[in-house]
């Protein structure tokens, strides 16, 4: 029990099962097998982008192009499968290999310049995103192919409400599902996994130890890239309309989710399962405030605190310790584990 | 040396670009044909494109050298140099949807010394033009969206608003008015929450959406302000198996509508075009600079009869977009 209080995310849990408890106690609409797949349907966008966020922050750097990346590879997806048709197979495989390059790109940046990466990246969302509006004029595409439209209402699980409408797991959830296993084997699992961590934490001993830093650091950009452009297959398949200017602007919310999950904006610290808790936490919270009939002039102010509460609970806990402990009983108590 | 040479090539590249760019707009005018210039609050997005469509109609239709230009995004600042340097080059009248309306009247007064005629659109109360040209009445335009829902879901029931942001100043005009209308005329209308800040986000309309179905079953109708509003809605209620069931009423782009409004789970945009709105200005700006007077009553060829309100003249071109009509527009 002890150990457990120590870890960020049990104190995600305990919140985001009181948060849940007081929305069902005021809407039971909420804690339903429905409500629940219909939240991971619609952030399955928001989750894909935020284990890319988590990449990135664990190395150290952050990325704040990737909307634009996402923005990008979505267009060019579109545009191709509209005017030389395909299947969902090219239509990703299109995507990913725009945001890998896009990313690729700021990963050389970044390592070769040793630019500060927020301002990298600030730069290059400009010139992806102006790029984009410059070439397109900032023409909105509707008119996606039928199976691109038939291939977003696939469900591998199905259910019926009282009404005979039907729910359950959405294939949009499902890659998001995928791109989390992906995520946790290299992380846990590869020697790569360790060498973000260890680059994120102190680069110079990382250097030291033998980790290839150039590699970690391209390959987290590049990864941001490619989950970029997944992500943006997934908000086409969601709303079927690609607008240039539609996920431009939430950059800040996805690493809101991914902090609030624990990881830290100085790099090496973070994990998978604090971001899932993140998103979800998030998810709940603008999903609950409709559900208890909150007025929406009062959602920004409930999303502020609840993050203020989050983050407090678990630093203050990290204080206490720094603060009680002295180095003998740190080594005693690392020993007694 | 190399490096140098890059720059030097680049520097080259760059002057003989330039002038190009702007050589369109510098071809001195034919015989005398008068010369109106459009500025617009920004370039490049669907809405002032199809305003450009307007302004080109007009260029051929009423003989006169029109065209548009305008900053890349909405600054006031562009905007002024972009009136004074039309105003140094001598147009002879010009057109413009000011980014702010303060920061325009240096320059419309310097324009106004040259004897160069001033149209804006949607600034009714800017000072230093001769004329406003507005497509619809915000007051009948938002009590419009509440006739319409009241048409497809009856005139009594629960039913939401979604707007663009709280703070969009027309989309919260038209909810405030429409709303003091519906207290009168519709009582047994009942709005279940507060304006929902989702218009200008498809997937959050639908989410949101989904959110009001859980939380208000008996949900009749969703009024959306922001052309992003009604098809999330339009998407969710398909979703759930209730389109035809929700009415869904909104400002919708008609392309962008179609599919929801054949389906039936939308039923109803409405919408000004902004293409009537570039041909109007330039026909009222032709008028002017010819020293013709503007007149109440008089008509616009293809947009109907004007009503003048001082320096303000208003035309009623609001468009009702439904199923059968959603494809003859044309944007």
């Amino acid at each position: 029990m002890k150990k457990l209080l120590k870890h960020h995310e049990t104190y995600l849990v305990i919140i985001i099962v009181i948060l849940s408890a007081v929305i069902t106690s005021r809407n039971a609409n909420f804690f339903t097998a429905e409500n629940m797949f219909d939240l991971l349907k619609s952030n399955s966008f928001y989750g894909i982008m935020a284990i890319g966020v988590l990449f990135v922050l664990i190395s150290g750097g952050i990325d704040i192009s990737f909307p634009a990346t996402a923005t990008v590879a979505e267009y060019i997806m579109a545009v191709v499968i509209i005017n030389m048709g395909g299947n969902i197979v090219v239509a990703v495989l299109i995507a990913v290999v725009v945001g890998s390059i896009l990313g690729f790109v700021n990963g050389l940046l970044v390592y070769n310049f040793r630019i500060p990466s927020i301002i990298t990246t600030i730069a290059t969302m400009n010139i992806y995103y102006g790029l984009l509006t410059f070439i397109t004029g900032g023409k909105w595409i509707y008119s996606l192919p039928d199976w691109f439209r038939s291939f977003a209402q696939i469900r591998l699980l199905t259910f019926y409400n009282a009404d005979g409408a039907a729910y359950g797991l959405s294939i949009v959830t499902f890659i998001w599902l995928l791109v989390v296993l992906a995520a946790v084997f290299i992380l846990r699992f590869t020697l790569l996994g360790r060498g973000i961590y260890a680059a994120g934490g102190d680069r110079k001993a990382a250097v030291r130890a033998g980790i290839n830093v150039f590699f970690t650091e391209t390959f987290v950009y590049t990864f941001m890239g490619f989950l970029a452009g997944l992500a943006g297959v997934v908000q086409a398949l969601l709303v079927q309309t690609v607008a240039p200017n539609s996920i431009v602007g939430k950059e800040l919310d996805v690493i809101a989710m991914v902090v609030l999950g624990g990881a830290s904006l100085a790099g090496g610290k973070g994990s998978v399962t604090g971001t899932l808790l993140g998103v979800a936490l998030l998810a709940i919270l603008q999903n609950g405030l409709t559900l208890m009939a909150v007025p929406p002039v009062w959602y920004e102010f409930f999303v502020g605190v609840v993050i203020l509460v989050s983050i407090g609970f678990s630093s203050l806990q990290a204080k206490k310790k720094s603060g009680n402990t002295s180095v003998i009983e740190l080594s005693l108590e690392e020993a007694a584990e | 040396m190399k490096k140098h040479a890059g720059i030097i090539i680049l520097c080259i590249c760059f002057m003989l670009l330039v002038p190009g760019l702007f050589a369109g707009g510098q071809q001195e005018a034919a015989d005398g044909e008068l010369e109106i210039a459009t500025v617009v609050k920004i370039t490049g997005i669907p809405w002032f494109n199809r305003l450009e469509e307007g302004v080109k109609q007009a260029s051929s239709e009423l003989g006169v050298k029109a065209y548009q230009i305008g900053p890349s995004d909405a600054d006031p600042a562009q905007q002024v140099k972009m009136v004074e340097d039309l105003v140094s080059k001598g147009v002879d009248a010009i057109c413009i949807t000011p980014n702010d309306a303060k920061a325009l009247e240096p320059a419309f007064q310097k324009a106004a010394d040259k004897g160069i005629a001033i149209i804006t659109h949607e600034s009714p109360d800017q000072k230093g033009k001769d004329y406003d040209v507005e497509l619809i009445d915000n007051v009948k335009f938002g009590r419009h969206f509440w006739d319409m829902l009241a048409k497809y879901m009856g005139d009594s029931g629960d039913y939401a608003i979604f707007v663009g942001s709280l703070t969009v100043p027309l989309h919260n005009l038209w909810a405030d008015e429409g709303l003091k209308y519906a207290a009168e005329k519709y009582p047994n209308m009942n709005l279940v929450t507060e304006r929902i800040p989702c218009g200008e986000d498809q997937e959050l309309s639908k989410q949101k959406t989904l959110e009001l179905l859980k939380t208000y079953p008996d949900l009749k109708g969703i009024i959306g302000f922001g052309s992003l509003g009604p098809p999330g809605a339009a998407q969710a209620l398909k979703e759930k198996g209730l389109d035809g069931k929700v009415s869904v009423v909104g400002t919708v782009l008609p392309d962008h509508a179609a599919p929801y409004l054949k389906e039936g789970s939308m039923q109803h945009g409405i919408l000004w075009d902004p293409k009537d709105a570039g041909f109007a200005m330039t026909w009222i700006a032709k008028q002017v600079a010819e020293g013709k007077a503007i007149t109440n009553g008089m008509e616009i060829p293809g947009l109907g009869k004007v009503m003048l309100d001082g320096d303000v003249i208003k035309v009623d071109a609001v468009i009702d977009i439904t199923k059968d009509n959603v494809d003859s527009f044309g944007f």
